[in-house]
C-alpha cells in the first residue's frame, strides 16, 4: 500500500532538536531507500513561502500563507510503499522528526502512479525554484453530485495535461482524513493516535507535485485545477537540499 | 423438534459461534462488511432450516460453511455487476481473476485450525483506531452484540454508534490495518488495549448494563477464554495474568449473586460456599505469580482487591483497610472516579466514615458520577449509618431512578423498604414476574 507521510513541524524548535533531526534524517532516508520503502520525498519551504490560490467568478485570488493556521505545519512529505499500516507506523516512528514533532500517515487512494518527473525528483535532480507542491484543500462537505463528478472529470484531464507536458512528479487523491493516523515518539515510546496531526476545518484531500515549472507557472496550474473553483489550492516550493 | 428448542439452539450458537465464524470469514474474504452480512444470513438460514433438518452436530462448522457459500455467491454476483460496468477487456479480466482468487481461497479446505478470534481481537483493538471504536468493534464483531445494544452500553444514540462502527471498519480497510496478531516486538505494546477491551466485554456480561438478562455467562466465558489465549501467547505478561485472575475471581461468584427468584444478592450477603472454589484458587495462583514479577498494574491491583474478598471466610472477616489501601494504590494506575467511589465504600466499611464522606463530597463536586446510581446508593448507606434516615431514603430514591437494570432497581427498592421507604419504585416495573 502507498502512504503519504506528512512531516509536521512547529515553531519554535530548539537548536539542539534541529541539530538531531538534521543529523539523523540522512540515515532514515538511506535505510528506507535501501528497504525499497521510500519512493520519494522532500522538505518544503516554510509556511511563509506558501501561496493559497482560489478562483471565484473566473477571477484568480491569491493570498499569502498556508491554507490553515495551525500550531503545527507541514514541513515536508515522503511517499512510502509498505505492506500495511503497522509497517508504515514503524517507518514513521524511525523518522527523527517523530521524536520531537509529529508525522501523519495518510493512505493514498488505490492505484498510485508516479509521473514522468518522479525518477529525477527522487534523485534530487531538479533546479532550484522549479519544484512545487500543490495541496488540494477541501472542507469535506460534498457538493452536489453533478458538481463532484465534473470536478473529478476535470481533475483527471488536468493531471493528464501536466503529465503530457512532462511536469508531473506525483498527482493522486488521498483517502479521507478519517483514515489518518498520527505517530509521535516520546521517551522511546511510539505513541499512535487516530486522526490527523491537527483538527482543522479544511484538510488536504490530494497532493500534486510538479517539477520544471516556475512559481508563477505553478500558481497558474493551481488556478487551472477544478478544485480551485470551489475550494483552495496551496502552492509551496520545495527546499533544495 | 420444537420451535423453542431450535430457537434456543440458534441462540446458543449465536453466543458461542458468532465471533469465531465472523473471524474466519474476515480472514477468508478480507471484507468485514461482507463477512458480517454473510454470517448474519447463515444464522437466519439456521432459524429456517434447523426446525426441519435438526440442529447440526457441529453448529459452528455448519454456520461457517453456509456463511462461506453466501460469500462465494455474493462475490460472484458482485463480479457479474462489475463485468457489466467494466469498460475494457483488460479490466474485465482483472476483475474476474481477482474474484476467482478470492473464491478459490474461500472454497479451499481449512488447513490448521487457528483461532481467528485472536487475530480479530488484535485488529479490532488496533492502536490506530479510537479507543471507543475498538471496544464497540470487538463487541460487535466478536460477541455479536447489536449496534443498539452497544449504543446503550456506551450511552450514545444508535446512529452515533453505527457511524463509529462504519468509520472504524472503513479505516481498517482504507488505511491497511493488518488482520493478524502483531509480531513479537509489537506484542507487549499492543496488549494493553486488548486487555481493556476484554475487561469491558466481561463487565458487559457480568453487569449487563441494560436489559433483564442479568448474567450473560457466554460473554464472561468469552472474555475469560480470550484472556486465557492471551496468557498462553504472552505467559510472562503480568497484566494479562492480572486480568485473567480478576475475571476468574469475579466469575467464581456467579452462582451466589442471584437468589432463587433471580434477584441480585450483594457481596456481603452471598453464600460463600457457592463460590466456585476451583476458579478462586486458579485466580489466586495467577495473581500470586503476577505479583511475583514485581510490575504492578491496573488489573493486578483490581485482582488483589477481588482476592481480599475471595480469601475472607465471611463478609465480617473482610480486610477492608487492606482493600481501601489497594484502591488508593489503584488510583495511580486508573483515574476513573468509580475507583474513588469504591475507595469511599472501603473506607466506610473499615470504620472511617469521615474519610469516606469527604471522598464522596469530592465526587459530587466533580460531578462526573451524578447519573451513576451507585454514587447515590453509597450516599444512602453512609447517611443510614449516621442515622439520617430521611436523607438516606432521598438518596436511595435517586439511585432507584438511575438504576440501569430492573434487577438492580429491585435490589435498591428492597433496601429502601428496609429503611421504611416506599415499597414500590416509581415506574420501576417491579410487577413483572
Amino acid at each position: 500500500m502507498n502512504y503519504l507521510l506528512f512531516i509536521c513541524s512547529s515553531e519554535p524548535t530548539p537548536a539542539e532538536e534541529i541539530a538531531v533531526m538534521q543529523r539523523e534524517v540522512e540515515g532514515w532516508v538511506t535505510e528506507m531507500d535501501g528497504r525499497g520503502v521510500r519512493l520519494l520525498g522532500a522538505p518544503l519551504q516554510g509556511p511563509g513561502a506558501a501561496v493559497t490560490v482560489r478562483v471565484r467568478d473566473g477571477e484568480t485570488l491569491l493570498s499569502d500563507g498556508p491554507f490553515a493556521e495551525t500550531k503545527e505545519h507541514i514541513a515536508g512529505f515522503d511517499v512510502i510503499d509498505c505492506a500495511d499500516l503497522d509497517e508504515a507506523i514503524e517507518v514513521a516512528s524511525k523518522h527523527p522528526v517523530a521524536w520531537f514533532k509529529s508525522i501523519e500517515i495518510r493512505p493514498f487512494a488505490p492505484g498510485l502512479e508516479l509521473g514522468p518527473q518522479a525518477p529525477a525528483f527522487a534523485r534530487d535532480e531538479w533546479a532550484e525554484g522549479q519544484a512545487h507542491c500543490l495541496m488540494m484543500c477541501v472542507d469535506g462537505i460534498p457538493g452536489p453530485p453533478a458538481q463532484e463528478a465534473q470536478i473529478m472529470r476535470d481533475g483527471l484531464a488536468w493531471a493528464a495535461d501536466l503529465r503530457e507536458r512532462g511536469l508531473q512528479v506525483l498527482g493522486h487523491p488521498l483517502e479521507h482524513r478519517e483514515t489518518a493516523t498520527t505517530v509521535r515518539v516520546r521517551n522511546g515510546e511510539t505513541l499512535v493516535t487516530d486522526g490527523p496531526f491537527a483538527e482543522t476545518a479544511e484538510f488536504i484531500a490530494g497532493l500534486d507535485v510538479i517539477s520544471g515549472a516556475s512559481l508563477q507557472e505553478a500558481i497558474s496550474a493551481a488556478a487551472a485545477h477544478p478544485l480551485a473553483r470551489v475550494h483552495r489550492v496551496e502552492v509551496r516550493p520545495f527546499w533544495k537540499m | 423438534m420444537s420451535g423453542d428448542a431450535v430457537t434456543e439452539a440458534v441462540d446458543r450458537a449465536f453466543r458461542e459461534e458468532w465471533g469465531r465464524v465472523v473471524a474466519t470469514l474476515i480472514r477468508r474474504t478480507g471484507d468485514w462488511d461482507l463477512a458480517e452480512e454473510c454470517v448474519a444470513e447463515a444464522f437466519a438460514e439456521a432459524l429456517r432450516s434447523w426446525p426441519r433438518a435438526g440442529v447440526p452436530q457441529r453448529p459452528g462448522a455448519w454456520l461457517t460453511t453456509v456463511a462461506g457459500n453466501r460469500a462465494v455467491d455474493r462475490l460472484r454476483r458482485r463480479a457479474r455487476g462489475e463485468r457489466l460496468l467494466a469498460q475494457s477487456a483488460a479490466e474485465l479480466l482483472t476483475h474476474a481473476q481477482a474474484v476467482e482468487e478470492r473464491v478459490d481461497e474461500l472454497v479451499a479446505p481449512e488447513g490448521e485450525i487457528a483461532d481467528d478470534r485472536l487475530r480479530l481481537i488484535f485488529t479490532c483493538c488496533h492502536v490506530a483506531l479510537p479507543l471507543e471504536a475498538r471496544v464497540a468493534l470487538t463487541l460487535r464483531m466478536l460477541c455479536g452484540l447489536s449496534t443498539a445494544q452497544i449504543a446503550r452500553a456506551f450511552l450514545v444514540s444508535e446512529a452515533t454508534m453505527a457511524k463509529r462502527l462504519t468509520r472504524a471498519k472503513h479505516k481498517i480497510a482504507a488505511a491497511g490495518i493488518p488482520y493478524r496478531v502483531p509480531d513479537a516486538h509489537l506484542l507487549p505494546a499492543r496488549t494493553g488495549g486488548v486487555l481493556a477491551v476484554l475487561y469491558l466485554m466481561f463487565n458487559e456480561g457480568y453487569a449487563a448494563s441494560a436489559g433483564d438478562e442479568l448474567i450473560r455467562t457466554a460473554l464472561c466465558d468469552e472474555a475469560i477464554r480470550l484472556a486465557r489465549l492471551l496468557h498462553l501467547l504472552m505467559p510472562d505478561e503480568p497484566e494479562v495474568m492480572g486480568l485473567l485472575a480478576l475475571l476468574l475471581l469475579q466469575h467464581s461468584r456467579r452462582d451466589a449473586r442471584l437468589d432463587a427468584g433471580g434477584e441480585l444478592i450483594t457481596l456481603g450477603r452471598q453464600d460463600r460456599s457457592r463460590w466456585h472454589a476451583q476458579e478462586v484458587s486458579e485466580g489466586l495462583e495467577l495473581l500470586e505469580a503476577a505479583l511475583a514479577l514485581r510490575a504492578p498494574g491496573n488489573y493486578q491491583l483490581q485482582a488483589a482487591i477481588a482476592a481480599c474478598h475471595a480469601r475472607a471466610a465471611s463478609a465480617r472477616l473482610t480486610d477492608w483497610p487492606q482493600i481501601a489501601a489497594l484502591y488508593e494504590l489503584l488510583q495511580e494506575f486508573n483515574g476513573s472516579p468509580v475507583v474513588t467511589l469504591n475507595r469511599a465504600v472501603a473506607l466506610s466499611m473499615s470504620g472511617d466514615p469521615q474519610a469516606a464522606a469527604s471522598l464522596l463530597a469530592r465526587l459530587h463536586a466533580e460531578g462526573t458520577l451524578e447519573s451513576y446510581h451507585l454514587l447515590h446508593a453509597t450516599d444512602a448507606e453512609l447517611l443510614r449509618s449516621s442515622g439520617r434516615l430521611e436523607d438516606a431514603r432521598a438518596a436511595l430514591t435517586r439511585a432507584i431512578e438511575l438504576a440501569p437494570t430492573p434487577a438492580e432497581r429491585r435490589l435498591l427498592v428492597r433496601r429502601n423498604a428496609d429503611l421504611g421507604g416506599a415499597p414500590q419504585a416509581p415506574g420501576g416495573g417491579c410487577g413483572s414476574p
